[in-house]
């Protein structure tokens, strides 16, 4: 290649460099935001029913408080796994460019709409076994499982809401993630 | 910079004078405020030490700024300052970006067809090549690339121009050796 047109080249690469649109950045800092705000809320999640359950635990006659301790923290090492593999290099833009950003955005919607799935299920996961749980507490007190079930209808209500809103974040993550890889094709073409 | 209070104690003048450079400041961050986030960035490995030394390279123009009396273009000027704040900025940092080997063969550096898409990751891959340049390269390499001919590089950098020629034909060899390599 001619030595000035190679020149030239790279000095309209590297102008071009930082032209990241406005919109996008703002929605990858905004992202970014979020993603902190998850992880803070990740840890106090932890510190409260992982602390808790421990506390409880230790202090507690009773063995079923322990299998409660052990699966309580089985979900939050599940949920802390899945985090932590699903963000994964997922943290900050590599690189100060459109492509970049457009990549994290695409990476990150796709991380969210996985979480929705892990989430529904791990929902469901500690439903059953919350549920199990007190119902074999409240067993000792002899209560059918018939009734202990109807005499939790704020259980199955926050449970419908929460599928409901996860099915909500499902449809716009997705929507999201049809423009960002629409976004990605124009760039492309 | 000065405080609200000093302000407020100073006469009209004084007032008037800071105006004006305020606004000369403003203009002179809105024309070159591209060029100095593209170099901030090649000095930096994240957003936040970025936008660290950008603070830093403002305040250094804010300071430096009344002083200035047109011996050089306001081009030079800014990125005198930028590079000096840069320096001291990766000194204090110790900013760790691995260097390229400086013997490396140069392979031929032919065409390729570009897509839009290729164009901005060649644009990336153009960038970490000049991050990870030798700084007395990278140095001539960053300001080649904002456009400033030889003799403002040399005046910039406080060298003569036949240096600036021989670290940008050196710098060249690695950017190529480098481009060719992350490709």
């Amino acid at each position: 290649m001619n030595a000035d047109i190679e020149l030239d080249d790279w000095r309209q690469q590297w102008q071009a460099e930082t032209a990241i649109p406005l919109e996008l950045r703002a929605k990858v800092e905004k992202q970014s935001r979020w993603m902190k705000i998850g992880l803070a809320a990740d840890v106090v999640v932890t510190v409260v029913f992982g602390g808790g359950t421990i506390a409880w635990a230790s202090r507690s006659p009773h063995p079923d408080v322990v299998l409660l301790t052990l699966a309580t923290w089985s979900f939050l090492v599940a949920a802390w796994a899945f985090a932590l593999a699903v963000h994964r290099h997922n943290w900050a833009p590599s690189a100060e460019n459109t492509v970049t950003f457009l990549d994290l955005s695409i990476r990150r919607c796709r991380a969210r709409l996985a979480s929705v799935w892990f989430g529904a299920g791990l929902c469901i996961s500690e439903l059953v076994f919350y549920l199990g749980w007190i119902n074999y507490h409240d067993s000792i007190r002899q209560q059918p499982l018939g009734t202990f079930l109807s005499s939790v209808p704020e259980v199955w209500i926050a449970a419908l809401a929460a599928c409901a809103g996860l099915l909500w974040y499902r449809r716009r993550k997705a929507a999201e993630l049809r423009n960002l890889l629409e976004m990605r094709s124009e760039l492309n073409s | 910079m000065a405080t609200d209070a000093a302000v407020a104690d100073a006469g009209p003048t004084k007032i008037l004078d800071r105006a004006i450079l305020e606004q000369r400041f403003d203009g002179l961050l809105a024309a070159n405020g591209p060029s100095l986030t593209r170099l901030a960035a090649s000095y930096t490995n994240s957003t936040s030490d970025r936008d660290d030394l950008l603070q830093e390279i403002g305040m250094a123009i804010w300071k430096a700024l009344p002083q200035f009396r047109g011996e050089c273009s306001e081009r030079t000027f800014l990125f005198r300052i930028a590079h000096n704040r840069a320096i001291a900025f990766l000194s204090r940092s110790k900013q760790e970006i691995p260097a390229l080997d400086v013997e490396v063969e140069i392979p031929d550096a032919g065409p390729t067809p570009e897509s839009g898409l290729a164009r901005a990751q060649v644009a990336g891959q153009l960038k970490r090549a000049v991050q990870q340049l030798p700084i007395m390269y990278r140095q001539v390499a960053i300001l080649t690339l904002e456009g400033l001919g030889y003799s403002e590089i040399a005046e910039v950098l406080g060298i003569s121009e036949s240096n600036v020629g021989v670290r940008m034909t050196r710098a060249r060899k690695l950017l190529r050796a480098s481009l060719e390599k992350q490709r």
